[in-house]
Parts: structure tokens; sequence; C-alpha cells
């Protein structure tokens, strides 16, 4: 009864398989996952459960096949893919087996001592029929990751292990997505660049459909001189190295007192050298840039570069490899500075003082994440009070994202909306108001003169 | 008629401006001083009632009694109420995470957006001004407000009232019309609130995209009512032509129109006459006519009496749009499915109201069909339950407001750690190079052990 059926190995394959499905009908997989919602399939904690199950299922059965597609695409090396993606993934499914229960429960209202006789409670309902349009770098905990609309009651659209009258998946590009986005969704959550969320979002205008969106920027890290920068310089060449930079909140440039910038790049080299004791190009640690447009544009904005390589700026186009890589003397129009790098590069720019730094963040796009590596409680605290991020964090770079319990979201041209487990639950949900009149109840009979 | 002095146009992106740098000043984030302008805006309400009653006396020739009960009267305790409770909503959270997590100092901050903006419509302007004030200032942001050019003695007293009582250099006031509201559309917002209808809210949503602003959408559409064979028909409407009186029916959550069963129709209209007759003794239009609700106007005062038309056809005139005003449709129906069926052919209403005392039923209902709110055997009065969200879903809007609800509306929700130096053996393992030992540790998760189980559908 407990073992997954053969067909599931079946489906994985299947899924592995990136088919752009000729005749694409968006209209009318939107119309079979309608059904499938007002059926409400989807509507019993159990049949919830079930489906997150069977999604904990293709994660375990396939998991040296999502190993090896990563490899072959991204480049990306065995334990990375393990760790960042198919345990984070995993173990999100058991977070929310474990907690639908109580994520779903009408909950009631405070207690009002006017109203308690009208029964007011919080229902919590899920929103319909809803898509997720996920990105290249972190295809699994992203696609996936957002599964807990499961655990919502939604009917959704992603791969096929699943009830395919509630859960679907679409491959394609430009013209597939662009058919999609015209169709009326109960909620959107899209994860990528910027640019394109103006388009998700001017399509949801049209059908006023609610709108998640995890974008980026560059996050920036601000580096206190009297830190322990051993620890630091280790800890933000991980966050800038893991999946060769490409992940939202990489710590994308550094900003430190200029008199202190020659000791922070020697920290970082040593950090480097620990990690890669000999050419990062044979590691296989170490993964590859997703494709040529990309490999092109991050060579491209390294090419233009006025500050100095410290270390690394190797390219390889055919395997399309780029070098764990630090600029130092980094000014504010640098090319690197023109746009989020979503690779393996790092800028290191020298201010006066801690004052400049904070105007320099303030002067630009509200970041998804802010990091600063002080042990010094007022230093951190100047930098917190005095920006906005979507996450403050300190003393580290990545890890706050898979923290239960925390909220991850950006701001402003970071993003909006907040997701992981319960966040992502409520996302989806709708919250249904609702009262029960007693019919002794004079109270909603104010005269009518 | 009031002359509404619009902003001028050159000034709107100035007045933008001037709040982002008292925004970034950082004096709207010590709680102290939120509360004292939740506590002036408090003040602002009960002082200048009077005021606020005749500007709407003239502007929709609204009955005191309904501005004091629906507008001033929650105005007044929700900013109150906010105050008290703003300590504890502004305070940072630790959640719960697992022991070897527990030294990362994990914490939600509440961090204000920044600057809002807020449009609010003209048909319960005072309440649906401020209550998404009240929660912008809670949350610590800076707002403007643009109040609608259909009431113009409300927005221009509260463009004269507000920097009497509220700190101008972190609340504006801008008045105008579509130029006005086309040049606000254009600057850059932290969060736009907006109350009104379908059409404009797909101008603000796309406006929004420019800045990929989050936006929270207080729409409105045809709020139905489901009536059952067994419910008291005379309770139900009196209880739905209360609803359906206030404002002369031009509230987003006005009972638009009835479903009941056929057999039941007729004394379910003999119920409204009763109702009619004990609320208005003297006929709604103040002219001692006894004949009651046949849609009698009088267009010089810009009134109509409430209306009852029965066995309204789907393909009505009064089905085509929100009503929004003292008419109600009564649908005959045969069955409780046919009613619903009903409901799920049309776009998602901002209430559905549902009259009837059988448990079967109700859930049959809820698990059915989708809504804003479900109100059972009332109308209305959820309005009044402040602890309740309040939002749409589908065509009458997302986002929702209410005390905590609208504070969470303009609050960034921060999420924060500090990992300690002493975490780094732990940490260990993550750094390349990777050996085999490192890969069996983290890759633990994935070997959890899942629980066994079956569809209860059977299927897979």
């Amino acid at each position: 009864m407990s073992t997954p059926p053969n067909p599931c190995t079946l489906l994985s394959m299947r899924y592995l398989k990136c088919v752009f499905q000729p005749r694409f009908s968006g209209n009318q997989i939107h119309a079979t996952l309608r059904n499938g919602f007002r059926a409400g399939k989807l509507r019993s904690i159990e049949a919830r459960k079930a489906q997150i199950l069977q999604l904990a299922y293709l994660l375990q059965d396939n998991y040296e096949r999502f190993k090896q597609s990563f490899a072959s695409d991204l480049g990306r090396p065995s334990l990375e893919t393990a760790f960042l993606e198919l345990d984070s993934t995993i173990s999100d499914c058991k977070i929310a087996y474990d907690r639908v229960d109580r994520w779903a429960r009408t909950e009631r209202a405070p207690f009002n001592i006017n109203f308690a006789a009208f029964r007011p409670v919080i229902r919590k309902e899920p929103k319909g029929v809803v898509l997720s349009i996920s990105p290249f770098n972190y295809p699994l905990w992203l696609a996936l990751g957002p599964m807990a609309p499961l655990a919502a009651g939604n009917a959704f659209l992603i791969p096929k292990y699943m009830d395919s009258d509630v859960v679907r998946v679409v491959y394609g590009a430009v013209p597939e997505t662009t058919k999609l986005l015209e169709l009326p969704w109960d909620h959107i959550l899209y994860t990528g660049s910027g640019r394109v969320a103006k388009i998700v979002c001017a399509a949801a205008a049209k059908t006023l459909s609610p709108v998640s969106l995890e974008l980026g920027g560059k996050s920036p890290v601000v580096i206190d001189p009297n830190c322990d920068l051993k620890t630091a310089a280790k800890r933000i060449m991980w966050g800038k190295c893991v999946n060769a930079g490409q992940t939202c909140v990489a710590p994308d440039y550094i900003l430190v007192q200029e008199d202190g910038m020659d000791t922070v790049v020697k920290a970082l080299k040593e950090a480097h050298d620990e990690f890669y004791p000999s050419d990062p190009a044979a590691s296989p640690d170490f993964s590859h840039i997703v494709n040529n447009s990309h490999f092109n544009r991050i060579k491209g904005l390294l090419d233009k570069t006025s500050g100095t390589i410290a270390f690394g700026g190797q390219t390889d186009e055919a395997k399309l490899f780029i070098a764990p890589t630090v600029v130092h003397s980094v000014k504010g129009e640098d090319s690197l500075m023109s746009e989020e790098l979503f690779g393996p590069i790092l800028p290191v720019i020298p201010v006066k003082n801690l004052d400049e730094a904070i105007k320099f963040i303030n002067d630009r796009d509200h970041p998804l994440a802010l990091y600063v590596f002080s042990q010094d409680a007022s230093f951190k605290n100047k930098v917190f009070d005095n920006t906005q991020s979507g996450s403050a964090v300190a003393n580290d770079t990545l890890v706050h994202c898979a923290l239960d319990g925390l909220p991850f979201g950006g701001i402003g041209p970071s993003g909006s909306g907040y997701h992981t487990q319960k966040y992502t639950f409520d996302m989806f949900t709708h919250l249904r108001a609702s009262l029960d009149s007693p019919s002794w109840s004079a109270l909603s009979m104010p005269a009518i003169p | 008629m009031a002359t509404l002095l619009h902003t001028p146009i050159d000034e709107i992106a100035k007045i933008r401006d001037a709040l982002r740098a008292t925004f970034k000043s950082g004096v709207t984030r010590p709680v102290a001083w939120r509360k004292h302008q939740l506590y002036q805006l408090a003040r602002m309400a009960q002082n200048e009632a009077e005021a606020f009653c005749d500007a709407l006396a003239k502007d929709l020739s609204k009955p005191r009694v309904e501005v004091m009960a629906a507008e001033v009267g929650p105005v007044v305790e929700r900013a109150l109420k906010s105050a008290e409770q703003l300590e504890e909503w502004a305070r940072p959270e630790c959640p719960e995470v697992p022991g070897w997590q527990k030294g990362w100092k994990p914490t939600l901050l509440k961090a204000p957006k920044g600057t809002v903006l807020i449009i609010s419509p003209w048909n319960y302007p005072v309440i649906l001004t401020f209550q998404p004030l009240i929660g912008a200032i809670a949350a610590g942001c800076c707002a403007v407000v643009k109040p609608s050019e259909a009431v113009p003695h409300f927005s221009q007293l509260i463009a004269e009232l507000l920097p009497k009582y509220l700190d101008p250099s972190a609340y504006r006031i801008v008045n105008g019309a579509v130029p006005e509201g086309a040049q606000l559309l254009d600057l850059q917002w932290d969060h736009i609130f907006y109350t009104g209808n379908g059409r404009v809210a797909r101008i603000v949503a796309a406006a929004a995209v420019k800045h990929l602003t989050p936006l929270s959408l207080e729409l409105g559409g045809k709020s139905p009512v489901i009536v059952d064979a067994a419910y008291d028909m005379d309770l139900a409407a009196k209880r739905i032509l209360w609803g359906k009186c206030n404002n002369a029916g031009q509230i987003c959550v006005a009972p638009d129109y009835i479903l009941v069963p056929r057999t039941k129709q007729d004394e379910l209209v003999r119920g409204f006459e009763k109702a009619y007759k004990a609320f208005f003794p003297d006929g709604a239009l103040g002219d001692k006519v006894t004949g009651v609700m046949e849609g009698r106007k009088d267009a010089a005062r810009k009134r109509i009496e409430p209306t009852v038309v029965k066995d309204v056809k789907d393909s009505d005139s009064l089905m085509e749009e929100e009503i929004f005003g003292p008419v109600l449709a009564i649908i005959p129906v045969d069955d409780l499915e046919e009613a619903i069926a009903f409901i799920n052919a049309r776009p998602h209403p901002l209430v559905l109201y549902v009259f009837t005392e059988d448990p079967v039923a109700k859930e049959k209902i809820i698990n059915e069909t989708q809504s804003g709110g479900i109100v059972f055997n009332d109308t209305f009065q959820h309005l009044a339950v402040g602890e309740l969200p309040f939002s749409g879903i589908g065509e009458s809007g997302y986002g929702y407001q209410f005390m905590k609800y609208t504070y969470d509306t303009f609050t960034h929700l921060r999420s924060s750690i500090d990992m300690p130096k002493e975490a780094e053996p732990f940490l260990q393992m993550r750094y390349p190079p990777h050996g085999a030992e490192a890969a069996q540790a983290l890759a633990g998760a994935a070997y959890l052990p899942i629980p066994p189980s079956s569809p209860p559908s059977g299927r897979l």
C-alpha cells in the first residue's frame, strides 16, 4: 500500500525530458485545473497530504537522476544539488506534510465582547488555480518548493508525479508563457528578473490577478574593518561561489573602508585557495554558467571593468566556465555595478567611511539581501536602521533563505510577497472572514430615521 | 457646489519627494511618534464630526446617524485600538527554530514599506480614506491620500483639516481629478491602496507595473444573498433591507440580489413590505405615500426609494452590473444547487450572504463557493468586526484591511539572522572541496523517512 507504484518511475523520466508540447493549449490545461479545483479534489487535508508525499517520492526516487541532469545543465556539483535543492525541497515537503492541518485550521477572531455572539472566524481557503513561473538557477527548489500550494489546496501547474487534474507542468519559452499570462489566475508567483516581472504584472493587471514577485538585484556586503576577517571572507566567498554566483541573494559586491581593502582582498584569496586548492576549472565542486547568453553577458561586464582583477578572471566559452574572480578598486559607475552580476565575479568598492557605504546603498534599489560583517552591534544597527532591504543578514550569506520560520521576500524592485513554508501556504490562501448572526440579536438594527 | 481646489500638477512630485525625505529621516520610526499621530487622527474625527456630517450632507445627502455610526465612529475606535496595540504589532518576532539554529538569532523585523499612496472613493469617504491611513501611520509609513473629486466638500475639508492635526511633513492630501490622478500614478510608491471599481483598478494596476509597486485593491461586484426556504422570511427581509438601505445601497458590500426558492418568493416580498413600513413609517422619500417600494424617484433631490423587483431573470438589466443603489432584485430558483451554480457562473463576490440555520447547507455553500467574506443570517455586519480581515478575491479585489491587517499591508517583514563565529565548525562541511563524508552528512534530509499513505480517491 505504501510503496510508490512503478508508473512513478516512468513519469519521472517524462519529467526529465524537456518536451515543448505540440499544439500547446493553455486554455485547456487551465480549464482542467479549474474543474479539478471546483470538484474539490484538494479540499480535504488528506488529499493534500497525499499529493505532498507524491512530490517527496518523486524527489527521493529520482535523486541521482536530478543530480546528473543538473551536472549536465549547469555543471553543478553533486553536493550543491543535494544540499541546496533536493534536500531542502524534501525537507519542505516533510514540514508541509506535518503542519498543513495546523496551517489550514479555521481561526477564531480575537475576542470582542460586542461580536462574540456572531461567532466571527477566519477560514483558510485555497485561492483557486495558480501559476508559478520558475527560473533556471534553482529549478527544483523554486519550482517545487512552492508546492506548499498543494498544502493550500490549490490546483497547480507543476510536474506530473501527482494527480494531473490538480497539478500540471508546462514547458515552454516566451510564446507559451505569454499565452498562459492571458488567462486569469487566482495567484501568480513569478521568480526571476525585474524586466520579465513587468511583463507578468502588465498581464496580471488586465485580469486583476494577484502577484508575488521574487526578484533580485545587487545584494551588498558591508565589511567592518575590525571584524573577524578570516571567517567573513570564507562565508562571503562561499556565498559567491555557490551555483557560480547565480543566486538571487548572492553577495553581489563588497563595500569596505579604503584602508582595509587590501586586507579584505587577501583574505578572500585565502578562502578561495582553500576551496579550490588547484584550478577551479577542474574542480568538481564549482558550477558553470547556465547558457551562452549569460556567459557572454557576464564576460562582457568583466571585460569592461575599470577595476583591477586581484585573482581569477579566466573564462572558457566551450565549457561555459567563468572562474571565481575578485576585482578591487571598483567605482560606482563601473560596468560591474550596472546590473545584477548573477555570476562568480566579486567587485570590492573602497569607501571613506560607513556613512558613505550607507549612502551608496541608499542611492540604489532596495536589495533583496543586505549583508553586514561585524561583531560590533552599533555598526550593524547603523547599517540596518538606515537602509531598507528584503532581509538583513549579519555575519553570513545565503543561509537565511531556508530558515524555517523566517519569511523570504523582497521590497521595492527586489520583489513583493513572501514565501517558504507557511508563508507560501499563506500566499496561496484566501482568508475568508465569516460571521454567523444569531436570530435573537437586535444589534444590527440601529434606528433609521 | 464646493470649489475643490486641485493640487497643482507640478507640485505633486515635489510632495512625494518631501514625504520620502521625511521617511528617510527616520522620524516615523519610533512607536511613540506613530501613536501620537494616531491619537491626533482620532481627535480630528471626534472634534470635527459635525463638519464631516455637514460635508457629507452636502455631498451625498447622507443621514447624520449613518455618518456617525458607519464612518466617524469606526475611525475614532480603530485609531485608538491601533494605537493601543501598536507596540505589540511592531515588536520584532523570534520564530521557533530547531536548537542548532537558535544561536543564529533569527528575527522577524517589522519594517515600514516607505511612502505610500491611498486612493479613496466617494461612497464612504471618511472611513475609506482614514482606515487605510490608520494602517499606514501605524506601520511607520508616510502617505499621500487622494480622496474623490465626486465628494468635493469632503475632499476640500480634509485638505484643510489634515495639516492641523497630522504632521504635514509625513501625511498630505492631493486633490484633483483625472490629470492629478494620472500624475500620482506615474510616480514611484512603496505601496498603492486603491478602493473603488474594477475598471479603474486595472488602470491603477497597469500604472503600478512601471515600478513593480505592490497593490491592495478593494473592489466590489454583485454580492448575492441566498435565502433558505426554512428561514424566517420576515427576519431575513428585515436584515437584508437594512443592509440595502445603508447609504441607499451605495456600498461595496450591499446585498445586491437575492436567490430564493420559487415557492417562498412572495412571502419574502411581503416580509420586505413589512420591514419597509417599519423603517419608513412616512415613506422613504418622506412624502407620506403608503404604497411601498415601487421604484419611485425624486430626481430633484437625487433620490430613489428602496425598491424590490421580483421574478428577475439572469439576463435582466439589473443583473448586468453592480447595482450600487437601493434596488433589490429577487431571482427565484428551484433549489440550493441552482443558487450555487448561479453564483459560481459569475465573478467571485466581495461578500456572500446566506440566510439558513441548516448546518449541512452552510457547509455545502462554504465548500462550493468562493467569496471575499461569507456572512450567515445577516448583512453588512462583518464590517463592524475589526478583528476580521476584509478583502475580496478575484474580481472583487485582493489585499486585506482592518486593524492589524492594514498594518501588515503597509509593513515589510524583514528577516534577519546574525551568525556567530562559533558556528564555523558546524558550517565547515558546506565549503569545498567536498569530501565523501560531507556529502553524506549534508544530504541527510533527502533520506527522511516518508510515511506510508495512499490518496483517498484511490488514484496513484
